[in-house]
């Protein structure tokens, strides 16, 4: 009985070590540790020794069983472990494959665009107002002081939908419009799209945006306007640009100015502004005596033309994926 | 305007370069867009505004640089000088019929003309400036244009009958050629410049070829004239038809400077040996134009410029613009010449101290006093909810025109705003609908390759209305085409569907906070007739969206491709809203879950068996979820399967399996009423 359980030891102790996979360690404690494996048969076989050798027997066969499962367990540890590592192994990628895409929605570039400019100027204490795109003559011209026929008109031939009736050829044309409802002091301003009547090319089209913002109170002067678009500038092109005014010419404000950034070396012209024409606080019933006020416009196409250093402004409308895709942050 | 550096220095001493030149006056409103060189000759290209036509030649701008400068303006004194009708009253008469048009005409008459071509220096300064020269008298009136801006024009006095000039409004059915050799229709409204029967020139904007001057030519008479500036632009607009002299006739002339320029004509061509001018000139100018008193008070000018500019500063800087300015009683008076129309205000004077004194001497500074809430407009906050939920649904934002043709995408329902004056099709109408510019869209980056199209605009549309007025509306559309997620190296995704766009416009409802809509079958010509919805929140119809009409697809040469588009009303879905965002406790008791497979009927839409369940289910079903939808062999022809999931839950206590099955069971019940019945 001994020799038997000693030679038993021995093989299921080769077994177990030998055992390459789990699987096979498997079949291997069936065999000895089993229901019907080697060891339980023996503990079975017990009855049949004498008695007097049963207890020293059963000791020991519980003690070979319970070395055995240890083995097994260890066994099973190290051939899992290895296992499992070949698995990781086998399941490793090419890792420099392409991603695979996730479908993420953007805004467009000018709409980017434009809520930073709202953002700034609302932090000026700007109050943004809407404005219809299909307006009044009286609100793109007459309200703002363009006499009939002026040259100045020359500048933005409009699409007329009667003779009345036009496309808004500047964002300016909301002025009017709330002079008649409001009174200063007050800072309003409207962002949106803007028509004229000319050939398209790489730094002209017929559809572009525009902001325009203006301001009425005690005491403004040019110096609060260049104050003011400092402030916006810094904010849209960074801390450290510079602005410049130059005289300009437009009806709807005296004095007139252009005003220019300092970008990357050389000077940028971005749109028209000036204290607003004393005839208009005028004509809807602001003593311009008492109050003064001025007022900026901007293309807003005409920044990320800066930021980006595009060079065709027919880009933003022509909506090539392409294109559109490249501006997504 | 080209202005040679060279010739501009015969009126100003100015020794700077061309770059601080150019620097300079463009700082000082007179922008020079490019310095030149002609033969090696600088020339400034002046882009003057329209209100400045007084720097519209060579000595408005040495106005301007002596100004700048600091320097004395040398203005071309003409050394025979006329005020008498002298000996060209007996050979030319002159007669305005229309002074309001016409307030000035002058002219004067040159004997013994030898035509020739004018001397090396004239044209060289005509060719710098941008002139071609054509022969001596021509170039002389031209050369005088440019020095002093006073457009002239020389008639071959021999081919007008008795020397006789009227000035009117042409008459109906009359017609003229003029110089380049067209024939023109006038118009009643356009003044003429006429012999005793019939038209020799367009008043201000170009000669008739009849009375040209030639090599032939013996006699001429010199025509300037002060014309009304509105008069002149219509002319030259209606005859398409713009030159030189329209161009500065439109800008303001000084009608004080009309027989200067005529003197100066006739000195030059005596000088250079073209003719003899007679004595005398026929001036006719029955209202003369008055100088004008503007007065500005420093402090009103200090405070427009944010400046602290003593008076003498003012006065100086008026002073240098060839303007008399003088303090009286502590304001200054300026008296504003005739060459100077655009000054009229107080504003506008400060604005002559203010760029002379140098705007980048303005300080900058933030207004102070009241303090003002700055905010979003009303429409902004409605369409920002809306574009960034088409964002997170994937789609990518764009901007399309307004203009546009009508095309067959339009929306049937409103009749398209037409613009009258548009230069081609492609711009006459405003778009009605943005479902039409967005499938542009689409098919435009199909032809560039792209396949994966997912697109959205939040934007204005139009419709003329039936009383004739026109409305405005914001739309939301969306157009998408491709696979369902973005294709990559190891999966093929199915091709999006009228289920997609639904989750784009579900995602765009729950923005908004709409809580429930309802879905009816859409009838519209652009949209396949069983794959399109409207969409009704509360009964009303906030859009539609679907699979676009194959016949409108087969037209775009849109092939083998699904395309969904749809549009939603702004304000209509806003106003529809319904949710409140407020705190719901999470539950704290477990839920239990049912499925139910029923079978029905295939003309009972899901919403009706979503709904029933809903209503069948009551406080303790907390939601249905549909995860399967089947149909073929294994159930009866005419039927379908639908696999529901049906999640049950009470926020007071954990529900046990005898509550729900009796609920369960209530919900079969009112589903066999709708036809539907579990599957076996």
């Amino acid at each position: 009985m001994e020799e038997r359980i000693r030679t038993l030891i021995e093989e299921a102790t080769q077994a177990i070590l030998s055992a390459s996979n789990t699987a096979e360690l498997e079949s291997v404690e069936v065999r000895y540790l089993g229901r019907k494996g080697q060891v339980t048969e023996l503990l079975r076989a017990l009855p049949t020794l004498p008695p007097e050798e049963r207890p020293r027997f059963g000791q020991l066969l519980n003690s070979v069983k319970a070395q055995l499962q240890t083995q097994v367990d260890q066994r099973r540890a190290e051939l899992q472990r290895k296992e499992r590592e070949e698995r990781l192994r086998a399941e490793r990628v090419d890792i420099t494959l392409p991603p695979r895409p996730l479908r993420l929605g953007l805004k467009h570039p000018l709409t980017q665009t434009m809520e930073r400019v709202r953002a700034a100027l609302i932090g000026l204490g700007f109050e943004f107002v809407d404005s219809p795109e299909l307006d009044d003559y009286r609100y793109n011209f007459a309200a703002l002081n363009y006499p009939d026929d002026h040259p100045a008109m020359d500048e933005q031939m409009s699409f007329y939908i009667s003779d009345t009736r036009l496309l808004r050829t500047q964002t300016t044309s909301v002025q009017g419009r709330i002079m008649e409802k409001r009174k200063p002091p007050f800072r309003i301003a409207v962002i949106g799209r803007c028509f004229r009547n000319e050939t398209v090319d790489a730094t002209h089209h017929h559809t572009f945006h525009q902001v325009d913002a203006f301001m009425v109170d005690r005491g403004i002067s040019m110096a609060d306007l260049k104050g003011v678009l400092a402030a916006f500038a810094r904010q849209m092109f960074g801390e450290d640009v510079q602005v410049r005014f130059r005289p300009d010419f437009f009806p709807f404000v005296e004095p007139g100015v252009d005003y220019a950034i300092y970008w990357q070396g050389g000077w940028l012209e971005l749109g028209g502004a000036g204290l607003i024409h004393p005839n208009i606080l005028r004509a809807h019933g602001i003593d311009p005596e008492q109050w003064t006020g001025f007022a900026f416009g901007l293309g807003i196409e005409r920044i990320p033309m800066i930021q980006y250093q595009i060079d065709d402004l027919r880009l933003f409308l022509e909506n090539d994926l392409r294109f559109l895709q490249k501006y997504g942050a | 305007m080209r202005v040679p550096i060279e010739w501009l220095r015969e009126y100003v001493d100015v020794t700077a370069s061309p770059e601080d030149l150019a620097y300079r006056l463009t700082m000082a409103g007179l922008e020079v867009e490019a310095v030149e060189h002609e033969e090696g000759e600088p020339v400034l290209n002046v882009k003057v505004t329209p209100n400045r036509g007084d720097c519209l030649s060579m000595v408005g701008v040495a106005r301007e640089v002596a100004a700048i400068y600091n320097l004395p303006l040398r203005h071309p004194m003409p050394s025979a000088r006329t005020a008498e009708p002298g000996e060209a009253a007996q050979v030319a008469k002159v007669e305005i019929l229309d002074e309001d048009l016409c307030p000035r005409y002058a002219a004067r008459v040159v004997r013994n003309v030898r035509i020739a071509p004018s001397p090396d220096w004239m044209q060289r300064r005509l060719l710098a400036a941008g002139m071609r020269p054509i022969n001596n008298v021509v170039d002389v009136t031209n050369y005088v244009m440019l020095e002093m801006g006073q457009p002239l024009h020389a008639f071959d006095l021999d081919l007008l009958p008795n020397g006789h000039i009227v000035v009117r409004r042409a008459k109906p059915g009359e017609k003229i050629t003029t110089l380049d050799g067209i024939e023109r229709d006038l118009q009643p409204d356009m003044l003429m410049i006429c012999d005793a029967t019939h038209p020799v020139a367009v008043a201000g904007v170009m000669g008739g070829s009849e009375t040209e001057v030639t090599p032939g030519t013996r006699n001429v008479l010199l025509e300037s004239a002060h014309f009304n500036p509105t008069s002149i632009r219509r002319t030259s607009q209606r005859l398409q038809l713009s030159t030189e002299a329209s161009y500065r006739f439109e800008r303001v002339v000084d009608p004080s400077g009309v027989v200067a320029a005529l003197d100066r004509a006739c000195e030059l061509l005596s000088q250079i040996g073209a003719g003899e001018p007679l004595s005398g000139v026929v001036d006719v100018y029955p209202r003369p134009a008055s100088e004008r008193i503007v007065t500005l008070r420093p402090e009103r000018c200090n405070l427009l410029l944010g400046l602290n500019l003593d008076v003498p500063t003012m006065v100086d800087c008026l002073r240098r613009l060839q303007l008399k300015a003088e303090l009286h009683d502590g304001v200054i008076h300026v008296t504003v010449p005739t060459f100077r129309p655009d000054l009229n205000i107080e504003e506008d004077l400060a604005e002559e101290v203010g760029r002379v004194y140098g705007y980048e001497n303005i300080p900058e500074r933030l207004p102070f006093g009241h303090t003002h809430r700055g905010g979003d407009s009303p429409n902004t906050r409605l369409i920002r909810p809306l574009q960034e939920a088409f964002v997170r649904a994937g789609l990518i934002e764009v901007h399309t025109h307004t203009l546009r043709a009508p095309g067959p995408l339009d929306d049937p329902n409103r009749t398209p705003v037409r613009v009258r004056n548009a230069a081609s099709e492609e711009l006459s109408t405003l778009r009605n609908s943005l479902i039409p510019s967005l499938v542009d869209v689409v098919v435009h980056n199909l032809a560039r390759r792209q396949t994966e199209i997912f697109l959205f605009e939040v934007g204005a549309v139009f419709a003329q209305l039936p009383n004739g007025e026109y409305e405005e509306m914001l739309k939301a559309g969306f157009a998408l085409t491709g696979s369902v997620f973005p294709p990559g190296w190891d999966a093929r995704y199915p091709a999006a569907d009228f289920f997609s766009a639904k989750g784009v416009v579900q995602t765009l409802l729950e923005a908004v906070g709409v809580a429930e809509a309802e879905y009816q079958l859409l009838t519209d010509p652009r949209f396949h007739p069983g794959r399109s919805a409207r969409v009704l929140v509360g009964g009303r119809e906030v859009g539609i969206f679907g699979e676009l009409h194959p016949d409108v697809l087969e037209q775009l040469d849109i092939m083998r491709r699904t395309v969904l588009a749809g549009e939603f009303d702004v304000h209509t879905l806003w106003s529809l809203a319904t949710r409140r965002v407020r705190y719901v406790p999470l539950p704290k008791y477990p839920a239990v879950l049912r499925d139910l497979s029923l079978i029905t009927p295939e003309d009972v839409p899901y919403q009706t068996v979503e709904r029933t369940v809903k209503q069948a289910g009551g406080t303790l079903l907390e939601s249905v979820k549909l995860f399967d939808v089947y149909r073929g062999e294994r159930i009866p022809e005419g039927t379908r399967s639908l696999a529901l999931s049906l999640t049950f839950r009470s926020p007071e206590r954990t529900l046990t399996d005898e509550e729900v099955d009796a609920v369960v069971a209530h919900i079969v019940r009112a589903l066999e009423e709708i036809g539907a019945r579990l599957r076996a």
